[in-house]
């Protein structure tokens, strides 16, 4: 199994000077956003990025061509880069702000100039200290070459750029939390519906939110065409992702590869197998919130409708992988108290019942569990997540209450013996 | 009107309109669905998920927020579900696990939404074995506020009200996740004139008032709903009591007035009612002592006065009583045909000039009615505290505000055009040509406009308003408000013939023209810009009687003292706001010792006389009062005791008022009131009586530095009176303007049309009052 890259081969060939804009530009770069915006037409692009069939790669997997047709008419529309990558496991936007900034900010012209949008930002997640360094180097690079600014490319079109650090809030991720951070309020996420960040976004004004790999890919598709994009991968899941490779592997990593090819093919030649030559006990498909598969499910196939179809998500492209000698209570443990830890406090199943989850579990992991606790578990997770079904039904304002839910079922499903062994065994009489 | 629409809850077909929130079109036909974080008057949060229920979607049945999800045509609803039971149960035990339980001495037990909900929605029994989460018990967040993080369930009620109600957000979210907490910022105190509401509607205990903290039980309150009398918006309010004391004193949702809400001044200025300074037996002055007499003896001295009906007789009255107590003394004048009676309202802002122009009168309604808004009055947050929410709420819907106000208006923040400094002189006088302007060109010409006009300071000319006034009469589609601000003066101008201002009665009333004075509910000596002018005419005149439920400046003057009972809560009778409205004053407390109404003490006086008045019942009185209407139409008991009336019934009675133009006296000062003052009955309402205390002045910094004031302290000397006040810097006056509140203590006794010493005076650091 290869890499194919596209949005990493400029970073890969040029590991010393790949952040900086006389390398992007040796190397072609800002050359199709400067032909678009001269000689193409919104349209187009819209054209093109529709046939590429690309789906969002921030977690969700909305299809970013259909995303765009809704963008609300309006004098004032935004576009807002989600950088805050925070998911555990996901390191992937990192590579691609701190190694080739350019690439995103030749994105986002392009992407402007398709929405006729005269305002963007850029908001990192704020302990991405060298990424927003970097970031803010390009973005400045690009003022003085006027790349940005007013008349881009001598052509009519003007666009701002901000870069904008968050103060370490993983639920600044969610979209419209990140819309109220950056307008300065609390981040905190805001009921849909009513306000769908395409019709009622940044200062209530139609915005368009996508994810940094999502937006890194379009200079590419612009150049080569949506067709060639979509030519890449499988159906539903076409063109190349970078997936972050992690836990007890050999090489951990990130890869950009095609959609397609299995987790245990993936796991076994990129990441050069297990440690130790273990065995994997479970591993996480698609970052902290997605339910775990279990080592015996290696064969399923990294697309976005694969994954779904086994009641898991591909999510931000983390995959973690456990090996036989992982204490799953203990992981489970930690990553429910990840998201006590960033629940927002806006809803009470999620404030409360994250934070009593991460109690009880402590009290099973460390061998003061009760034998009603496994029932409790459960229950409370219910009602955080009424049926346990994936995807998840939900009490909850966001999917961060429902995604502390999911180690907890998945632990209950497939390892249920083990949980079972840390709780004292009752009297007999 | 948009049509109607059917949606299907629980198996029923019931109507609702398009728009509406599911919990509101379920609640119109009867179906009740629990909530907390939801509230009428607030934009919904969604956040306490306490009113999920399940609507069928294309993709199956879905669980939503019934407080944020709207109704569309053909919904189908379950609302009581196996799945919504669930959910709900959850909430509430996810609510309960860190909650310390500690209903039994929790003001808030017994009419609190959590232990209802509980008892009918939630869990048996707890299932937490973890130790809960503990913050410092209840800590102060102003004077008058306590705050008890572990009972708070943070629904957002409280942070809503203060950020899109009242406008002053010192109320906030701090933290996230399970730490998060409601609080106030460093160093700032949550100082809202409207913090009371946010007591009123936490749905537990988390919020207290001082006033009411450990004071009673709900299920020992009496209640009553009324009136209250603190200004003339005129909220509607319910009345507690306990042991037949007053308690607490709550907002009602009079749709076209209050909302539900009340200013913290209508809410918390009742414990004077249970002062033990309040008088309670006639008093007679005897070689300048007040002895204790008796309401007989005080008939018989003043029987020989009047009984011939030819006595000079004239009445300083105040805004306090009861539209039944003024036409008593309406018609008790009548009985003096041949000698000249007037009433002089206590008040040094009243103006007739709104009587002599034909205007419209408007409703509070009317400012979300209209394209724009102009005021140009007293500072309306400080004198008409719930008119200001109003118009706050006007704005945020769209409508236009213009204001003018040559400084220092709270409304400056909020207006779309300001009119000060350049446009309106330090006289309070608009020097530019209003059709210049652009607010003015813009918005309000042949607009619909709504106007809330009367004067900013005792010294402005009528002249000026008037003015204004004739301007929009004649270039726009207006309607007008009259800002007059103490109490029941619609009441007063509506009941008594011929109403005269106090300036008036300083020019007018001497001991020559006047052999008896009826002082009623009054203390002008200590609040009005007359008070040396009206300390000596009342010192000259030989028979005084005053009645009241205070000695105070005024009072202690008086040859006869009456006590009388309070219009809040000690009496009934009915009460006429600024637009005319007329509603239900009632009563719940008895009033001490032998305390009457006024209208008591003057129908007995009447009969003592012999005269012959049908004055002598309330349902007489009240009868009179509203002869001249419609039946149907008159604000009658009968008719406002009728449920569809509980909030008032409007009048388009033309008063007769008739003030004499003021001349033009000048004053180097910006002279207004504050919410809080000195009143006597602020003075003894101990929650509050802090808040009216402080004396202190305002100015720009740049007046300051030229004042030479450096310490937060200086002194205010005229004639051998003396003051020693804070200043308090406030870029927002004008330069050299300096704003001096009427209403605080000793500062009555200044003649402000005269130059005052204002010096440096060497100690203390700047206090922030106000
Ligand atoms: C709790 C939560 C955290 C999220 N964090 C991120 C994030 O860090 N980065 C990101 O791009 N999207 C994140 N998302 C997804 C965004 O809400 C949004 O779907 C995404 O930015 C859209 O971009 P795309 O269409 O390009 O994927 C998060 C969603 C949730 C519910
Ligand atoms: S689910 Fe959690 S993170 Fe999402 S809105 Fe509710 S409290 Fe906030
Ligand atoms: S203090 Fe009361 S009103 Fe404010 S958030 Fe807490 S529970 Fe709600
Ligand atoms: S605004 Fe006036 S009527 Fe309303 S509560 Fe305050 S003082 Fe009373
Ligand atoms: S009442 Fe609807 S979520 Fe609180």
């Amino acid at each position: 199994m290869k890499e194919t890259l596209l949005l990493t081969k400029h970073m890969r060939e040029n590991p010393e000077d790949s952040h900086l804009i006389d390398s992007y530009e040796k190397n072609g770069g800002y050359e199709t956003a400067r032909r678009t915006l001269i000689n193409g037409s919104p349209e187009n692009v819209l054209e093109e990025i529709k046939a590429s069939n690309i789906r969002g790669r921030g977690g969700a997997g909305f299809p970013t061509g259909v995303k765009w047709g809704f963008l609300a008419e309006n004098e004032d529309r935004y576009l807002v880069i989600n950088a805050d990558e925070s998911e555990p496991g996901t390191f992937k936007d990192r590579i691609l702000l701190e190694r080739d900034p350019h690439q995103l900010i030749e994105g986002i012209i392009i992407t402007c100039f398709a929405a006729n949008i005269k305002n963007a930002f850029i908001y990192i997640r704020g302990e991405y200290a060298k990424p927003a360094r970097r970031v803010q180097d390009a973005v400045e690079q690009a003022y003085q070459k006027g790349y940005l600014g007013k008349n881009i490319f001598n052509s009519e079109m003007n666009l701002d750029l901000v870069v904008h650090l968050g103060a370490g809030a993983y639920i600044c991720g969610e979209e419209t939390a990140l819309l109220n951070s950056l307008e300065g309020r609390r981040g905190e996420p805001r009921l849909k519906p009513p306000y769908f960040p395409a019709v009622k976004g940044l200062y209530m004004k139609p915005t368009l939110v996508n994810n940094v790999e999502t937006i890194s890919s379009v200079p590419w598709i612009v150049e080569n065409t949506g067709k060639e994009y979509n030519k890449l991968g499988v159906e539903g899941s076409t063109g190349t992702r970078i997936f972050s490779l992690s836990g007890h592997v050999n090489n951990p990593g990130n890869y950009e590869i095609e959609m397609g090819s299995s987790f245990g093919e993936f796991v076994e030649s990129l990441g050069n197998g297990i440690r130790n030559n273990k065995k994997v006990k479970a591993y996480i498909p698609g970052g902290a919130s997605a339910p775990w598969f279990r080592g015996d499910q290696l064969d399923i196939k990294m697309t976005i409708d694969d994954v779904a179809n086994n009641n898991s998500m591909l999510g931000s492209g983390a995959v973690v992988m456990m090996d036989e000698d992982t204490n799953l209570v203990n992981a489970a443990k930690s990553i429910v108290s990840f998201f006590a830890h960033e629940s927002c406090g806006q809803c009470t199943p999620c404030r409360e019942g994250t934070t009593w989850l991460e109690m009880i579990l402590d009290r099973v992991a460390s061998g003061r569990g009760r034998a009603s606790d496994i029932d409790l578990l459960l229950d409370v997770c219910d009602n955080i997540s009424p049926g346990l079904s994936w995807p998840p039904k939900m009490t909850t304002i966001c999917p961060l209450g429902p995604s502390a839910v999911s180690p907890i079922t998945s632990l209950m499903n497939d390892f249920r013996e083990e949980v079972e062994s840390l709780i004292p065994t009752k009297v007999l009489l | 009107m948009s049509e109607n629409i059917k949606i299907n809850v629980n198996g029923n077909q019931i109507e609702s309109t398009p728009n509406k929130l599911l919990i509101e079109a379920c609640e119109d036909s009867g179906i009740h669905i629990p909530r907390f974080c939801w509230h009428k008057r607030l934009d919904p949060v969604g956040m306490c998920r306490m009113c999920l229920v399940e609507i069928e979607t294309p993709r199956g049945k879905m669980l939503v927020p019934s407080c944020t999800t709207e109704v569309t045509d053909e919904m189908v609803v379950d609302t009581e579900s196996e799945v919504v039971k669930k959910a709900q149960e959850g909430v509430l035990e996810f609510l309960l696990i860190n909650h310390p339980l500690d209903c039994p001495i929790c003001d808030k037990a017994g009419e609190c939404p959590l232990q209802d909900q509980t008892m009918a929605y939630g869990p048996g029994e707890s299932r937490f074995v973890e130790e809960k989460r503990h913050f410092e018990k209840p800590i102060s967040i102003s004077e008058i506020i306590l705050l008890d993080r572990e009972r708070c369930i943070l629904c957002a009620r409280c942070t809503r009200f203060s950020d899109e109600i009242s406008g002053d957000p010192l109320i906030e979210f701090i933290q996230r996740g399970n730490k998060t907490e409601v609080n106030t910022f460093p160093n700032e105190p949550f100082k809202s004139y409207f913090s009371g509401n946010t007591v009123q509607i936490c749905p537990v205990g988390a919020l207290t008032s001082t006033s009411y903290r450990f004071k009673a039980r709900p299920w020992d309150l009496k209640s009553v709903r009324s009136t209250c009398n603190g200004c003339p918006v005129g909220c509607s309010t319910e009345l507690n009591s306990s042991q037949n004391k007053m308690l607490r004193i709550l907002g009602v949702d009079n749709d076209s007035v209050n909302q539900g809400w009340l200013c913290d001044k209508g809410r918390y200025n009742f414990e004077y009612l249970n002062s033990e300074f309040r008088l309670k037996n006639p008093l007679k002055k005897i070689d300048n002592e007040l002895k204790e007499t008796s309401v007989k003896e005080i008939y018989t001295e003043l029987s020989e006065l009047i009984s011939d009906r030819n006595t000079n007789i004239n009445f300083l009255i105040g805004t306090n009583s009861t539209n039944e107590d003024y036409v008593a003394f309406n018609e008790f004048a009548k009985n003096f045909p041949t000698t000249n009676q007037t009433f002089y309202l206590n008040d040094d802002y009243l103006y007739a000039g709104f009587f002599e122009q034909d205007i419209n009168r408007a409703t509070i309604d009317d400012l979300n009615n209209s394209e724009a808004i102009v005021i140009w009055a007293e500072d309306l947050k400080e004198n008409l505290p719930v008119l200001y929410l109003r118009v706050r709420q006007a704005v945020k819907n769209g409508v236009k505000l213009i204001v003018f106000g040559h400084s220092n208006s709270t409304l400056e923040d909020i207006a779309d055009f300001y009119y000060s400094e350049d446009i309106v002189s330090e006289n309070f006088e608009i020097i530019k040509d209003i059709s210049k302007l652009k607010g003015i060109k813009e918005h309000v010409k042949d607009k619909n406009v709504t106007a809330i006009i009367g004067k900013s300071t005792p010294y402005q000319l009528d002249e000026y308003l008037d003015k204004l006034v004739s301007y929009l009469v004649e270039n726009s589609n207006s309607k007008i408000m009259n800002a007059f601000s103490s109490g029941n003066t619609f009441g007063a101008i509506n009941n008594l013939d011929n109403v005269k201002n106090l300036r008036d009665f300083t020019k007018n009333v001497s001991s020559e023209n006047t052999d008896l004075l009826f002082i009623v509910g009054s203390d002008p000596i200590g609040r009005s810009v007359f008070s040396n002018e009206i300390h000596r005419i009342i010192e000259d005149i030989d028979n005084v009687v005053c009645l009241d439920l205070f000695l105070h400046e005024t009072s202690e003057l008086c040859n006869y003292i009456i006590p009388t009972s309070s219009t809040l809560g000690e009496k009934e009778g009915t009460f006429t706001n600024i637009e005319f409205r007329t509603s239900r004053i009632d009563k719940l407390v008895p009033s001490p010792g032998q305390s009457l109404s006024d209208w008591e003490f003057i129908s007995g006086l009447s009969n003592f006389c012999n005269f012959i008045n049908n004055i002598d019942s309330l349902d007489g009185l009240n009868e009179l009062a509203y002869q001249d209407f419609d039946n149907q139409d008159s604000p009658s008991f009968k008719n406002l005791d009728k449920p569809s009336n509980f909030d008032g019934i409007i009048n388009d009675y033309q008063p007769n008022v008739s003030t004499m133009p003021n001349e033009t006296i000048t004053s180097q000062y910006f002279v207004g009131k504050k919410l809080y003052g000195d009143n006597i009955t602020i003075r003894y309402s101990d929650s509050i009586s802090l808040l009216g205390a402080k004396q202190f002045i305002e100015a720009s910094e740049s007046t300051i530095e030229k004042l030479n004031l450096s310490s937060g302290e200086c002194t205010l000397k005229q004639n051998g009176h003396q003051v020693s006040a804070n200043y308090v810097v406030n870029n927002k006056l004008a330069d050299g303007v300096i704003f001096i509140p009427q209403n605080r203590r000793n500062f009555n006794r200044f003649d402000f049309s005269e130059t005052i010493e204002i010096s440096p005076n060497q100690s203390k650091e700047a206090l922030n009052v106000n």
